[in-house]
């Protein structure tokens, strides 16, 4: 009997022993994310790194928008405007990077300058923002153009706040740090000790998936707790394995098409207005399985975005094409003094959803006559730079502030860092300057309404549709909920979900 | 002059070769690298900047001379920092090299390794059993494309059967990468190792060799292997090419942090140091590789004499 007891005791010890083990090996599990991006680098000035550290749960920003698309305070506690040019920004009291460092107005002053001289997307709203702190926790802010709404060009995604360390790298407050990092593959990412609830939090691996079907059946066999961004044409298959979990959700990112104002087949306003025109946005949504027509520039839940459904006329887009001189020869192509109306319409693979619109595109255009040539491209900020396009379809998160000026300012103003379309014109930028002075948030959006009506007007973007995207959840992960488009895939809370 | 002072000579000679071809080519890409990296790093479009790059990259000077102070930077040891991670492209490729060679050699020596038997075998009983599934073998790998192949294995063998966790980061992770580069060299190898074997059984001093009482297995082995196997390697060398390319998709399929999968994001955004550091270190796993089948295939001719 005594041994039979002391087998039991032994059995219980080691079986006690194997669940603490388990445990421990439990909460030492790296949670597993795989996604379509990774940032291209650490430095977070350069090139859009500052969107996919925040995307990454690495970087904040002194303020930004919550899952309900509100802006509010994040690092900052207040921002107050002094004069025109001047505003006074209030940092929230005892935060530290991951370094230890604190977070004080003098080191975001310098972490901010830095991305200022070196990155131009950031000079979008506000030109060239100089920095004093006033005290530890004060940061006097001095914009070369007034901006009325300081609280949104901070939320803007090259803003990124860091503490700029010695050695020219950079630390950041999120609730995530780098533990390792592998260009164009993998991030390793650690708790930030530093970071509420960081013990509630376990490491996370980051891995970048370059091919969606990959990404999918990478999910399929269970080796991701998140799969974030799944293409479409595999949602249905995924949703009748119970198994699996596949939430969908709106976005603000808009697919949208840039209609180059500088190609001789596009430079008439009336053959842009008819490409518009011809596009038939419910064929765009049936071809990427959701989403809803374009209403605007922005995504339906934003209390700024349009509210009509873009409209498909073909037949006055064809009207429009015979008033511009393209008129419909024998073999049923438009040409005008002997010249073929000829497009380039171009995609690129990083978002799938495009490439699977381009042929609908291509079909709806050369049924008004124009002849349609498609290209796939990689480089596509690179092509899209250098104008060799006609048509370049293009997906952009529209408003990443919660507001509406960044995305008009940066992408449509004469000669903006983002403005593909070479669009140019002075009425439309005198729309975009009463941004500078307006705080009201209806009467932003009045002008909004203006700027994107005067964008209809003339054509050099046609909107299509407002997406939904997919996101792939394990078991122990069933408890995450997607927000904010791919601005906030790792988040403090995700640890939480598990 | 000996053999090895020969191909070492002719291995330099044909790298500083490659590497000018290399240069001159992409120095005429169309796309200019300081654009490129104003575009990607959203850098203000500023003279100072663009003149400040310009003659950091010594682009302001003569081709030969940017090309001279190039070869000289890469010989010893700096190759530049990539444009898109602003990181040293050398460290990089020290990084993610071993994983692709492990990958490739992996796969090619064991094509290399299943070849000779399977290849014996089919050779032994022409319209056989072997023979049938390894000719079934390379129709398929020559008309489906790998990438094609390794997403019907990782359906079938990961996500259907759950034999293997193909995306892990351990050794199991490699399998499925090992195995594609295997197939398709182990279709084609043993083919053309069962050719030859083949072609020589048609000899008159073969059937001689049948005449004086040897069997079948034993006259291919003994008066067959060594000349089927000069073939062997010239085909082993084609399949290394091939690999290198072979590897770079697969890489991406994936998500293996190798140089192919480095290749193919700094392909998209114009890398140029990547690109010129990529062309040396194929050129150079090429040559090295040539050089190490011509000293072989010397030292089994010198075995056969």
């Amino acid at each position: 009997m005594k041994t039979l007891l002391r087998a039991l005791r032994v059995s219980a010890a080691l079986l006690a022993s194997a669940a603490a083990l388990s445990t421990t090996a439990w909460a030492a599990e790296p949670l597993r994310v795989g996604a379509s991006f990774i940032t291209s680098g650490l430095d977070p000035a350069k090139g859009s790194n500052g969107w996919a550290l925040t995307s990454h749960g690495i970087g904040e920003n002194l303020f930004s928008v919550d899952r309900d698309g509100v802006l509010g305070p994040n690092l900052a506690e207040s921002a107050e405007r002094v004069d025109e040019f001047t505003w006074l920004v209030k940092l929230k009291p005892n935060r530290r990077f991951a370094d230890g460092t604190e977070v004080s107005a003098a080191t975001v002053g310098a972490g901010l300058a830095h991305t200022m001289a070196n990155n131009k997307a950031a000079l979008a709203t506000g030109g060239t923002l100089r920095f004093q702190a006033v005290d530890p926790l004060t940061l006097q802010v001095t914009t070369e153009k007034p901006v009325a709404l300081i609280q949104a060009l901070f939320a803007e995604w090259p803003l990124v706040t860091y503490h700029l360390q010695g050695d020219g790298t950079a630390s950041f407050s999120g609730p995530y740090a780098v533990k390792s990092f592998r260009p164009d593959a993998e991030i390793e990412l650690e708790p930030n000790p530093h970071f509420a609830g960081a013990e509630k939090r376990g490491p996370v691996t980051y891995r970048k998936f370059a091919d969606g079907q990959a990404l999918t059946l990478a999910f399929e066999a269970g080796q991701l707790d998140l799969a974030f961004g799944l293409p479409s044409e595999g949602i249905a298959r995924l949703k009748a394995n119970e198994d699996l979990t596949v939430k969908e959700f709106a976005v603000g990112y808009q697919y949208l098409a840039y209609l180059n104002t500088r190609s001789p087949m596009l430079a008439d306003a009336r053959v842009r207005r008819a490409v518009d025109l011809a596009i038939d946005r419910d064929q765009l949504v049936l071809a990427i399985h959701g989403g809803t027509p374009a209403t605007g520039a922005y995504a339906p839940y934003f209390p700024f975005a349009g509210k009509q459904a873009r409209s498909t006329d073909v037949g006055k887009a064809a009207g429009l094409l015979d008033e511009a001189g393209w008129v419909v020869s024998a073999d049923g192509k438009r040409s005008k003094d002997g010249a073929t109306l000829r497009l380039a319409v171009l995609a690129y693979p990083q978002r799938p959803d495009l490439v699977a619109m381009l042929p609908v595109v291509k079909a709806q255009l050369a049924a008004l006559g124009i002849e349609v040539e498609t290209r796939i491209v990689e480089n596509a900020n690179e092509v899209a730079g250098s104008g060799d396009f006609d048509v370049f379809l293009w997906a952009q998160h529209t408003a990443p502030s919660g507001d509406p000026a960044f995305f008009l300012n940066s992408t449509f103003r004469t000669g903006a860092g983002l403005n593909f379309s070479g669009y140019a014109d002075d009425a439309f930028d005198a729309i975009l300057d009463g941004f500078a002075e307006e705080t009201d948030p209806a009467k932003r959006a009045a002008i909004a309404a203006a700027a994107e009506a005067k964008l209809i007007e003339d054509a050099p973007v046609s909107f299509l549709v407002s997406p939904v995207w997919h996101v792939g959840v394990s078991k122990a992960l069933s408890g995450y909920e997607p927000w904010g488009s791919d601005y906030h895939v790792l988040r403090a809370d995700i640890g939480e979900a598990r | 002059m000996t053999l090895p002072v020969r191909i070492t000579l002719r291995t330099i000679a044909s790298l500083l070769a490659i590497s000018l071809l290399a240069f001159a080519i992409i120095s005429a890409m169309p796309s200019d690298p300081v654009a490129i990296a104003i575009r990607a790093w959203n850098l203000p479009v500023d003279g100072e900047i663009v003149a400040g790059l310009r003659a950091q990259w010594g682009l302001d000077r003569p081709f030969l001379e940017r090309y001279a102070a190039w070869i000289l930077r890469f010989f010893s040891g700096d190759w530049g920092l990539s444009f898109r991670t602003g990181e040293p492209v050398l460290d990089e490729f020290l990084r993610r090299l071993p994983l692709t060679l492990t990958i490739a050699f992996s796969g090619l020596t064991l094509a290399l390794v299943a070849a000779v038997p399977l290849g014996f075998l089919a050779a032994l009983k022409p319209r056989g059993l072997v023979d049938g599934v390894t000719r079934m073998l390379a129709v398929l790998v020559q008309a489906v494309p790998s990438i094609w192949l390794g997403l019907v294995f990782l359906w079938v063998l990961g996500v259907q059967l759950r034999w293997i966790r193909p995306f892990s980061r351990d050794w199991s992770g490699l399998i499925l990468p090992i195995a594609l580069i295997a197939l398709h060299s182990l279709a084609v190898l043993t083919r053309v190792y069962r050719r030859d074997l083949i072609d020589i059984s048609s000899q008159p001093f073969f059937r001689t060799a049948l005449a004086k009482g040897l069997g079948r297995p034993a006259a291919l082995w003994r008066h067959g292997h060594a000349h089927a196997l000069y073939a062997l390697l010239s085909a082993f060398r084609a399949e290394a090419s091939w690999a290198v390319g072979s590897t770079a998709a697969i890489e991406v399929l994936f998500g293996l942090p190798g140089i192919g999968q480095f290749l193919v994001e700094s392909i998209a955004a114009r890398d140029y140091p990547v690109l010129q550091a990529y062309v040396m270190v194929v050129a150079g796993w090429l040559l090295l590789l040539n050089a190490g089948i011509a000293a072989s295939l010397a030292w089994l001719g010198g075995r056969r004499a």
